[in-house]
Parts: structure tokens; sequence; C-alpha cells
């Protein structure tokens, strides 16, 4: 479970990014953040991934306090949570497989095992054709997938996902949500950002609504 | 535990493939290393062959008391009693003339040449060990003692042993202050080469991160990469030291017939040899944990 309390998060400089948000997502539910550019999605997932701290407030996420945890502890903490990237944060100059092995890489998988396991995630995204491929040679789309693939090959307990379907077009865009819908239904908590109408219509999941860093819809399961 | 050793593994097999991906900027840069670790290793050999070659000199603060060529048995017993009963005195020696002679004869190479006189040249003599290195007191030992009746000559000839002591602490203290002076050369050359690895890794770092690599993690490869280098850097030095004093060696080697004492150049026991090459690796692992401390730190607050 996730349990955001009372959370504000301040940016040097100023910038007020949440102001008193609280929220739960339970075990295996599947919830979508909305809001626009600058609403405090980003911020909130980056929280609940461990990526970040609160400037006030708490953050629960499996009933381990992120505010009070070392940070070598939150990142071990983070070998559990997937992260899906707005902008990918792929390494260009390594394979597809080499990024979607990193993850496995820091956790100390052997190698067989590693194999074993991208070679899963890449076709569970269906990529498995492409795993010696570079990067910069994959489409957009294919750039996102191969971002879930990495997310999700460390068999996450929480998938986090920061626009997933932005810049995509529609059919990439429902096939990205789809995949989604599948971890959902095998049981991993699915916390989403996303404006596009159509893939909230597609997930039929719970809303909670950002404006401004301020909670405005849907703050409970 | 089998997956922390494995994390080593992956670290050790990162570092490797980083030094082959340049093959040629890792070797200079190894090689440099290398040069500037051997400089201080020669200059220690050095002051350890001239240790080891002055070892074998009396150092001890002691006059010798040679007696006139005609000084009898009875006078030598005299001058003997007199010498024994001074209290700056710990031990007299008496060398009868005959007992010098030989082993003038199989010290050196005049053999040939003493064997060829009709008479023995050399005195009877009494090597005298002092208790004080005063000059003053020795002075007055030694005046004394030549008053007395059948003693030629008293030659208290060994503040040379003194400055010899001194020239070898001062030799210590440069090989030292070299050591100390490219050691750190060393550990700041290795930090940063490290340091550019790291800035051309940032983005891999970053996103390592952000997927749970902790800072252990992802300062462990360059942790091995800076030790490999010191590592190979110390072989290097050693190596180089070792063909340097094999030079010298063999040209030493061929004055010795010309003195009296052996001179050879002494190398580093094992036991060096390992400190010589552990010290590198040391050097370079902390020169690497510097430039990566500093470089996460200034990632963290560029977030």
């Amino acid at each position: 479970m996730i349990r955001f309390s009372s959370v504000a998060k301040r940016y040097p400089g100023g910038l007020e990014a949440l102001r008193g948000v609280s929220l739960e997502v339970g075990d295996g539910e599947m919830v979508a953040i909305t809001g626009h550019s600058g609403a405090g999605k980003s911020t909130l997932l980056r929280l609940a991934a461990g990526i970040e701290r609160a400037s006030s407030g708490s953050v629960v996420v499996n009933g381990q306090n992120l505010g009070a945890m070392h940070e070598t502890a939150l990142a071990v903490l983070r070998r559990r949570v997937g992260f899906v990237f707005q902008d990918h944060k792929l390494l260009y100059d390594r394979s597809a497989y080499e990024n979607v092995a990193l993850p496995l890489r820091i956790a100390g998988f052997a190698r067989d095992e590693a194999a074993r396991r991208v070679r899963a995630a890449l076709d569970k995204v269906g990529l498995l054709a492409r795993e010696k491929a570079m990067p910069v040679a994959l489409s957009g789309g294919e750039q996102q997938r191969l971002c879930i693939a990495r997310a999700i090959v460390n068999r996450p307990m929480i998938l986090v996902a920061d626009e997933p379907t932005g810049n995509l077009d529609a059919d990439y865009a429902r096939a990205i949500i789809d995949l989604f819908a599948s971890f959902h239904q095998v049981g991993v908590t699915v916390v989403l950002a996303t404006h596009d109408e159509a893939s909230l219509a597609r997930l039929g999941c719970r809303r909670v609504a950002l404006a401004a860093g301020l909670l405005a819809q849907g703050g409970s399961a | 535990m089998i997956r922390s050793l494995r994390r080593h593994g992956h670290a050790l097999a990162d570092a490797l493939r980083r030094m082959g991906a340049q093959p040629v900027a890792s070797l200079l840069s190894i090689v440099v290393l290398g040069v500037a670790i051997a400089l201080p290793v020669v200059a220690a050999v050095m002051l350890k062959s001239v240790a080891a070659t002055t070892a074998s000199f009396d150092t001890e603060p002691h006059v010798n008391v040679y007696l006139a060529l005609d000084a009898g048995d009875a006078d030598a017993k005299r001058v003997g009693d007199t010498l024994r009963s001074s209290p700056d005195v710990t031990g007299v020696r008496f060398i009868p003339r005959a007992e010098a002679l030989a082993e003038l004869q199989t010290t050196t190479h005049l053999a040939e040449l003493l064997g060829s006189l009709d008479k023995n040249p050399l005195p009877d003599a009494f090597t005298v060990r002092m208790r004080t290195t005063d000059g003053a007191r020795i002075g007055a030992a030694r005046a004394a003692w030549s008053a007395l009746p059948k003693v030629d000559q008293v030659v208290a000839d060994f503040e040379w042993s003194d400055r010899l002591a001194r020239w070898a602490r001062f030799g210590e203290r440069v090989v030292i202050g070299i050591a100390v002076l490219l050691g750190g050369a060393v550990a700041f050359i290795v930090a940063h080469l490290i340091r550019l690895q790291v800035l051309t890794q940032r983005e891999e770092i970053e996103v390592s991160q952000l997927i749970g690599a902790t800072a252990g993690d992802v300062r462990r490869p360059f942790l091995y990469h800076g030790a490999l280098q010191g590592l190979l850097a110390g072989a290097t030095a050693w190596g180089l030291a070792a063909a340097v004093a094999a030079w010298l060696s063999a040209e030493l080697l061929a004055l010795t017939p010309t003195y009296a004492a052996e001179l050879k150049v002494v190398f580093l026991t094992p036991i060096e040899r390992l400190a010589l090459v552990g010290g590198a690796a040391a050097l370079g692992l902390l020169g690497a944990w510097l430039a990566v401390s500093r470089e996460l730190r200034r990632f963290a607050t560029d977030r």
C-alpha cells in the first residue's frame, strides 16, 4: 500500500509542487493521476517511488516511511518499484537487452537468470526480436515499451508510470495501456500519471485529480 | 552474500571493460604512474644498497693505540693495564703484530707484497672501545695515552661514522619526502582519470541511481578501476626499478675488487615488493574514492 499524509514538496527556488496531499493506494490497485501540466503529477510519482523526499508530511510504502529511510535503504526500495519515465531515461550507447538487464545487474543477479528475465520482459512488451537494437533504432513507442520492460524485469511490487502514452499515436497508446492493465490483473499495484482521456477511459480505474499541487478529487481508495 | 560477491564480480568486469575499451590511454596512464612510483623505489634501493655496504663498517666509537716497533711484551702489558683502568673504556682488545699482518694478508690483495717483506712492518696495537662519543673526553684520553712510554700513535678516527649515519638519515628523509610527494601525485592522477570516467558516464550513473543503485553500487566499479590502475602501476614500477637495479648492479660489481668492501645493489625483498604493489593499489583506490565521492556529491547537488 502507498499512503501520502499531508505531503508537501517544495523545490529550491520556492516552487511548491505539492501542498498537503493525502492519498491512499491499496495493494494491487490501479490508480490514474490526472491533472494539467504543472499540477504535481510527476512529483507525486517520484515521491511514491522514493526518488525524491517530501518536504513535509509522510509517504509510506508497504509500511516503510520513506522520509525516515537512509539513502541506501531508499535505493534498495527503488529496486522493487518499477518506474516508467516520461523521457524514458534509456542508455543510448547500450542495446535494448543491456538496458533491460541494468536493474538485474544492479541487484546482483546471475547471468543466466538475468538473461531469462530480460528475454521474458522483452517478450512481454513485444521487443524480443529487437533485443540487440540500440535505442536510437527504435521508434518512440518501442522506446516506451523498452522502458516498461526495464521497469518490470525486476518483478516490482509497484509499477509507476509518468505519462506513458505521451507523444504516442492512438494505436501505440492503446497497446501500452493494455500492458499496464495486464500487470494490474496479475496483482501489481499500478500508479500512472496521464492526461490522455482515451487512455483513462480504456483503463477504467480510480482517478485522482491534482490541480496546482492540491488534491482535487479521489484521495482515498 | 552470493549476490554481493556477484556485484563485486560485475564491478570488476566493468572496470576491466573500461580499461579494455581504451587500451592505449590505459597503458599510457599505467606507465606514467609506474614511472612516478619507480623514482622513489629506485632511490630507496640505492639507499638500501649503501646501507648494506656501510653496515660492514665498524662504526662504534673506538680508539686505536699503536705501540712502537721495539715495544716488548712487558710494555704491551703495562699499556694494556693503563687503558683498561680508564673509566671511559668499555673494552680493550690486544692485536699482536703477527695477527695484524695475517689479517691484512687475508682481507686485502696485498698478500704478495706483504709476503715479500723481510720483516713485519706492523706494530702491536690495542683497539679500545669507548663508552662516550664526546670529542673533548676522547681527546683528553688520546692525549694521555699518547704520552705513555712505548706508545707510538693514538688514532681516534670514528667521527666519519657519525657523519655517515647522519648522511644516511638525510638520504632516508629525501627518499621519504620524494615518496610522499610522488605518492600524492599518483593518488591525484588516478583521481583525475577516474573523475573523467565518472563525468563521461554521468548519464548511466544517474539512470542507475533512479532504478535502485546505491552510492556503493555506483562507486564500486570506479574503485576497482582505480585499484587496478594502481596495482598495474605498482607492478610496472617494480619492473622498472628491477631493470635499473640490474643495470647499475653490473657496473657496481665490476668495482668490488677495487675496494675492500663488497659493493652490490640490494633490491627489494619479496615482502617489500608486495608492499610496493599493494601500496600502489591502495593509492589508486584512494584516488578513485576521492574522485567518485566528490562527483556523486556534485550530482546530488545538481539534482
